[in-house]
């Protein structure tokens, strides 16, 4: 699991508001390298909700030295979208769990994928 | 509880027989649908989209400029689709595990023709509709019942999956995909260990399946393969549930298609699911399809099938090729969603299964759990599909979602297909 994937999933457990972020607990964590391409990350950041992403990379202690709050035109600085392609695309949670924020429900994620089926009394 | 018997049949004929034929999903047939790809091509670079319902994730290679990420409820598929470096998460859905608005596009392909009720295809549909960022668009195919070369009678139904639809012969070897991550996958190795000779297609492609069902094969030439149910929809229009003494009959040939062995076992477990069964029981029981009388010459027909010897035992034949054509086979003569080869079997118990319809519903069931251990389908992959009528899907978005706005509607490949855009609902 990445985690610009991270940045959208959410708990959906019946009842829960607060679902948002989910909080990572890695046991295997990779590293690996993926092409970057700058304009495709540019338009990524907008999408994103950014402390989430940041809250997410400090958990993994993948955090560096991502600024806390994006920096103003960030379009064009590099080595700014270096970092944020580096968090986004490259750090990949292969064995943990996620879990919600409010009803502490954990949601498996193992070979990299994480397992967000709700059992049936959690629907 | 129609939610449960809903999802009961979902389990037993959709989730479970994807679990049990994922590894033959893996083979160089399966390619992408022009116009889903040029939806995907089209997006705008930096876009992110969510293909729901991935399946082996055969679109989510496509345009580079865009994120994508697929979801399942079939494990053994997601896990392919990682295995060719996609991102891709196990859920279902029902209950999609992302925040509002945060994909430009969904794709929901050949998905929601597998959810057994009206109410919970428009549930599905929302679902999609709210992850979508107002202004994004959403592409769904779903098979139709109007077909190039037929049509189908009734709107839900079976289909067995067949591992090798067109002839016992003529095979070719299969090359699985490169494995992109290095971590051994269990799926990609089923393929690696399989019979490399043998040509094995998925059916899940309407277009190709259309061949499968009019069949390639002299023997098969006149076979039906598909078998009718009754909507759960109606199933619980109460009036419906009366159902008569010769019907009940017909319930006591849904015959066990395992042997006698697993028979016991079936009715010590899920007696505690009997009001589930009673129901899709129900669902399965025989008199929706066409007239009584063809029900009754099918059962006639298997009498004098009883001495036939080409009635294997599946557990004797052992070969998915052999399970396979005697299925397609034997299936031709009966237009009840069951498996001829146990016939025979459930016939001598007859007298006891008349009131015991549910046994023998058990006993089917019993073959419906996955039973991955021997590596073989077995050939009870009965698939439960919903199949729309022209115009059947833009109606149902167009009355049930108001969040979306149906833009294109066409036919494509045997599917009816619908492109929608999400709109902001301004509440007053």
């Amino acid at each position: 699991m990445k985690l610009l994937t991270h940045n959208m999933l959410t708990s959906h457990v019946k009842g829960v508001t607060k679902g948002y972020p989910l909080l990572i607990k890695a046991t295997e964590v990779k590293v690996n390298e993926v092409d970057f391409n700058p304009q495709f990350v540019s338009r990524m950041i907008p999408k994103l909700e950014w402390s989430a992403l940041v809250q997410a990379a400090d958990e993994l202690g993948q955090r560096q030295d991502l600024p806390g709050e994006l920096v103003p035109e960030y379009e064009n600085n590099e080595e700014f979208l270096k970092k944020v392609h580096r968090v986004l695309l490259e750090v990949e949670v292969i064995e943990g769990c996620l879990r919600c924020p409010e009803s502490g429900r954990e949601f498996p994620i193992s070979r990299g994928i994480p397992n967000m089926l709700l059992s049936e009394d959690e629907v | 509880m129609m939610e449960e018997a809903a999802s009961q049949l979902e389990r037993d004929h959709v989730h479970s027989v994807y679990d049990k034929i994922a590894p033959y999903f893996n083979d160089s047939r399966y390619k992408a649908w022009p116009k889903v790809q040029q939806f995907l091509l089209d997006l705008q670079p930096g876009s992110i989209v969510a293909d729901i319902g991935c399946g082996n994730g055969k679109y989510l290679h496509i345009n580079k400029e865009v994120f994508k990420l697929g979801c399942d409820v079939c494990r053994p598929l997601v896990d392919f689709a990682w295995s060719q470096g996609h991102e891709v998460q196990m859920c279902d859905g029902l209950h999609l595990p992302y925040r509002d608005g945060c994909f430009d596009a969904v794709l929901s392909i050949a998905v929601i023709h597998h959810l057994s009720t009206k109410e919970r295809r428009i549930r599905a549909i929302k679902e999609m509709a709210r992850t979508l960022q107002v202004g994004g668009r959403i592409m769904i195919y779903v098979w139709a019942m109007e077909q190039k070369r037929r049509k189908f009678e009734k709107q839900d139904i079976f289909v067995p999956w067949n591992p090798n639809p067109h002839s016992p012969s003529g095979f070719t070897s299969e090359h699985a995909k490169p494995r992109r991550r290095a971590t051994a996958q269990s799926v990609s190795e089923a393929i690696d260990n399989a019979d490399k000779h043998r040509k094995v297609r998925s059916t899940s492609s309407v277009a190709d399946e259309e061949e499968d069902l009019t069949c390639a094969t002299p023997q098969q030439s006149t076979q039906r393969l598909w078998f009718f149910s009754r909507s759960l929809d109606s199933v619980f229009d109460f009036g419906s549930l009366a159902i008569s003494r010769s019907s009940s009959r017909d319930l006591s040939t849904l015959s066990s298609p395992t042997g006698e062995n697993e028979g016991n076992q079936a009715s010590k477990r899920g007696r505690g699911r009997r009001l589930i069964k009673q129901v899709s029981s129900f669902f399965l029981s025989p008199p929706v399809i066409g007239s009584e009388e063809d029900v009754f010459d099918s059962v006639t027909d298997l009498h004098k099938g009883q001495n036939d010897p080409g009635c294997n035992n599946n557990n004797n034949g052992t070969e998915n090729q052999s399970v396979s054509v005697s299925l397609t086979r034997e299936c031709g003569s009966l237009a009840l969603p069951d498996l001829v080869p146990f016939q025979k079997e459930h016939l001598k118990q007859s007298g006891e299964e008349r009131e015991g319809g549910l046994q023998g519903k058990e006993q089917q069931e019993s073959t419906m759990s996955p039973q991955g251990s021997e590596g073989q389908v077995e050939g009870s992959c009965l698939r439960y599909y919903h199949v729309f009528r022209e115009g059947e899907l833009a109606e149902l978005i167009e009355n049930h979602v108001e969040e979306l706005h149906v833009k294109q509607t066409y036919f494509d490949h045997a599917n009816w297909c619908v492109v929608a855009e999400k709109v902001q609902l301004w509440k007053i």
